[in-house]
């Protein structure tokens, strides 16, 4: 039933790992997601489209901060989750941490699309979620969301009507492998106090404690599926090649994409690309230059 | 396309209004029936505007709850939108204003995100107050 497990103290061990697990694939997704999107303003090539990704952007912190909230559960403060946790122990999927090619819209906005669209499916998948804190964002999230979907398809279809269609094709080529990681299986963070003898379990069996708990009442495997089958026939259908294998199967098509396409650093293992070394750098720059050990608030309180 | 034929299919950008939103039963909270500690916390919450527009919290409907029990208030309140920059500014001005209420020793406030806020939770007040302001609700 969804939403019937109200806290934290009343999962065994096995469980309390997969769901902090799954918050933190979920919330590091957004969060870098945001700050690569905030490379594009000022910058997009109209002012709209700049508002767009702006307006993105904000979307995505947004719903960062929701999932970070969660982790409160596990102890964890949003400061030190940002600012303070060593890059190796970030779970997003490699995909949001590539650096955009200098003007290269075609990337953001394929980018936008495929994670766009992989989300809508993730969070269908969360609606019924067992977990109440997690059931009780979705729709907040999935209001929010509607359009994301809506403008990446726009911008996609009237980049393909041209000499963009390269461009795209130049993207999808680079940017595919690391968008299957976005369902690969995600190891779980070592904490701090962990004994070093206490050794995490492997992703595969985080993720199945995941789905038998119901905190997604979906696997990793049908979502890749549902996104396979969404993803590949609109790019072919905008004359675009991809990875996919078409097979037919009892008079449908489905779209397979062979295994060795996923990327070889796969972000939700704790293994990373560089992007992301000089990404992390960046946006913990200040906070660590000034020496922080907290986020402040924007004013202090009057006396 | 080429680039001097204007777009005759363009359509006006469908954004411009607020979602409507299902209304919910018990919602908006307005505290009308509080009494003691409990009503002076709502009349106090109706004093806080929000960040960007001259309308109560109350009246915005961001407020779903407010229980006093021995001295803890506790009151469950929503935001309009996730990315709120002015979450952490909003929490601590209404921390402090319940603070500062006779018989309130100790205030714990939650964000919660269900039911999703929506302009069905604006109460009659409200929607004259943004109207006044300039919004077409």
């Amino acid at each position: 039933m969804a939403g019937e497990i109200e806290s934290v103290d009343e999962l065994d061990a096995d469980e309390q790992e997969a769901l902090e697990t799954l918050l933190f694939s979920l919330a590091d997704d957004e969060f870098v997601f945001a700050e690569r999107y905030t490379e594009w303003q000022v910058r997009s090539p109209t002012l709209e489209s700049d508002l767009a990704l702006s307006n993105n952007a904000q979307d995505e912190l947004g719903h960062a901060r929701l999932w970070y909230d969660v982790l409160e559960d596990f102890g964890h403060e949003e400061h030190e989750l940002v600012y303070e946790r060593d890059p190796e122990n970030w779970r997003h999927s490699t995909l949001v941490e590539q650096e955009f090619l200098e003007g290269d819209w075609a990337d953001a906005i394929l980018r936008h699309y495929l994670y766009d669209v992989a989300e809508e499916i993730r969070l269908e998948a969360l609606e019924g979620s067992s977990y109440a804190k997690i059931a009780g964002r979705v729709e907040k999230i999935q209001d929010e969301e509607r359009y994301h979907r809506e403008h990446a398809e726009s911008w996609m279809e009237r980049l393909a009507d041209g000499e963009g269609l390269e461009r795209l094709q130049e993207a999808v080529d680079r940017l595919f492998p690391h968008a299957m990681t976005l369902f690969e299986p995600c190891a779980p963070v070592p904490s701090a106090e962990e004994a070093s003898d206490d050794e995490p379990r492997a992703a595969e069996d985080v993720e199945e404690t995941v789905v038998e708990a119901g905190f997604r009442t979906e696997s990793l495997e049908e979502l890749r599926e549902e996104w396979v089958d969404t993803v590949c026939p609109y790019l072919e259908g905008l004359g675009l090649e991809t990875p996919a294998v078409e097979r037919v199967h009892f008079d449908e098509y489905e779209y397979e994409v062979e295994a060795d396409v996923v990327a070889d650093e796969r972000g939700r293992d704790g293994s990373h690309t560089d992007a992301w070394d000089d990404l992390h750098a960046e946006f913990t720059s200040t906070y660590r230059e000034l020496g922080r050990s907290q986020a402040t608030k924007i004013m202090e309180k009057p006396q | 396309m080429s680039s001097e034929t204007p777009d005759t299919d363009a359509t006006p950008c469908a954004y411009t209004d607020y979602n409507e939103g299902e209304a919910v039963e018990e919602l908006p909270a307005t505290g009308e029936d509080a009494t003691g500690v409990e009503a002076d916390v709502w009349e106090t919450l109706y004093d806080i505007e929000d960040p960007e527009m001259p309308v109560s919290i109350v009246d915005l409907g961001l407020i779903y709850g407010v229980e006093v029990d021995d001295g803890v208030a506790r009151v469950d309140m929503t935001l309009t939108y996730s990315g709120c920059p002015a979450r952490d500014m909003l929490q601590g001005q209404i921390e402090e204003a319940i603070e500062a209420v006779d018989g309130v020793d100790d205030v714990e406030l939650a964000l919660v995100w269900s039911p999703a806020w929506s302009i069905e939770l604006v109460t009659e007040r409200g929607k004259s107050d943004l109207r006044e302001f300039g919004l077409s609700i």
